[in-house]
């Protein structure tokens, strides 16, 4: 849509994309179409070359003389049974009463945090660049934070203008990016697959969150109920369902 | 080769439900010659400035990245995709790098001073006002070229 727009206004445009059907009906000037799973579109990290050959394969479309074009670019980054991206298997829910002794997780989310601190280090020196931090929350508080909402409280949000489910969902990914970030340099791996399991079903922080969701489904907070239903805090999306809770009934 | 049907049943249905707009005129813009083109990247990613406004779960509004200043964060709605790449590479999501390259091996003219990010989660029917505010910054910095990258 957006290409549209732009060419409306005078600009050529080439867009890549990955939902094959979309673009064939939206017709775009100018497109390419990766058969990659989503959140890539450049393809292999680090690899300057193959994403100058996404861009060149792109651009070539430029030398059409009339549109709307779609071409498929030749590779494929395999994924699994369809999945364009990391799916919780539907068996691993949490129920509220399995919950346990939320401050002993708390403590050893904290534990596994300082464990990664090393290499998060690391990994930040190396890349010169973090993407942890999108809360603003410092750090050292995502865990509290989190856990607040595990015991059924809604604290205050610290950050103006945002309030506390937003600021919760922001401070999700932040921790899971902290781990992620660090395993990704830490073990050499680029695997979406491998590092949700890892995330997802080793980790403490994982279970955190589990838990979150657990308690959020039965939360009288609608914006926290709805995110949960909405797998906007776990990643469901590509799951055959059902899913937990009020069935996704949200999407 | 993934199509919508290939899909997992949660996702294939929410994709397959969207909404797919069509245009009656479609527009086309005679491209520049390859080595005088100036390119710039807009992002579907809900990427921006650290310190930014976060994305709003439905924002039509539009952040502005400058070249010189790559401190990004992400705060897009969705969690289906892969954030793990572009938490190792900036470039697989915004190839700025690459297109400086491309730029001074002469494959285009140049690299725009901005690029610009949407969330893609929202309406693009409603982004059209942002779009244009866009469209102008873009032509103050020469732009005629736009690469467009979703996640």
């Amino acid at each position: 849509m957006l290409a549209h727009f732009f060419e409306s206004f005078g600009f050529s445009t080439v867009l890549v994309g990955f939902v094959k059907e979309h673009i064939q009906a939206i017709k775009p000037p100018r497109a390419l179409w990766l058969d990659f799973p989503m959140g890539r579109p450049l393809g292999i990290p680090n690899n300057p070359e193959y994403q100058k050959k996404i861009i060149r394969t792109a651009f070539e479309i430029f030398n059409e003389t009339s549109g709307p074009i779609l071409k498929d670019f030749p590779d494929v980054i395999p994924v699994k049974n369809g999945r364009m991206g990391y799916a919780l298997p539907v068996e691993l829910v949490i129920d509220q009463n399995e919950i346990g002794d939320i401050d002993t997780l708390v403590e050893e989310v904290k534990v596994e945090m300082e464990n990664l601190k090393l290499d998060y280090d690391k990994a930040v020196n190396f890349r010169g660049r973090t993407t942890v931090g999108a809360s603003e929350v410092l750090m050292n508080d995502y865990v509290n934070f989190i856990s607040s909402f595990v015991k059924g409280e809604i604290p205050q949000s610290t950050r103006k203008g945002i309030g506390p489910v937003p600021l919760l969902k922001l401070v999700v990914e932040d921790l899971q990016a902290y781990y992620t970030e660090t395993i990704t340099f830490r073990d050499k791996i680029d695997d979406f697959e491998k590092i949700g399991t890892w995330f997802w079903e080793e980790t403490k922080a994982g279970r955190l969150i589990l838990c979150l969701e657990a308690v959020s489904l039965k939360s009288e907070n609608r914006v926290l109920r709805q995110i949960v239903d909405m797998s906007l805090i776990t990643p469901r999306f590509w799951s055959e369902g059902p899913l937990p809770g009020t069935s996704g009934s949200s999407w | 080769m993934v199509l919508i049907p290939d899909m997992p049943a949660v996702g294939r249905g929410f994709i397959s439900r969207l909404e797919k707009y069509t245009f009656d005129n479609l527009s086309w813009t005679q491209p520049k010659e390859t080595k005088s083109r100036r390119v710039s990247i807009v992002s579907t990613a809900a990427i921006s400035k650290r310190g930014d406004k976060p994305f709003s779960w439905l924002a039509n509004n539009h952040r502005v990245i400058d070249k010189n200043n790559l401190d990004l964060v992400m705060t897009h709605v969705a969690v289906e995709y892969d954030r793990t790449a572009w938490q190792q590479d900036l470039n697989t999501i915004l190839p700025i790098d690459r297109l400086e390259e491309m730029a001074r091996e002469g494959e285009i003219g140049s690299v725009s001073n901005e690029h610009y990010s949407f969330i893609g989660s929202s309406d693009p029917m409603k982004m059209e006002r942002s779009a244009k505010e866009v469209a102008e910054r873009m032509k103050m910095d020469a732009v005629d070229t736009v690469f467009l990258v979703p996640v």
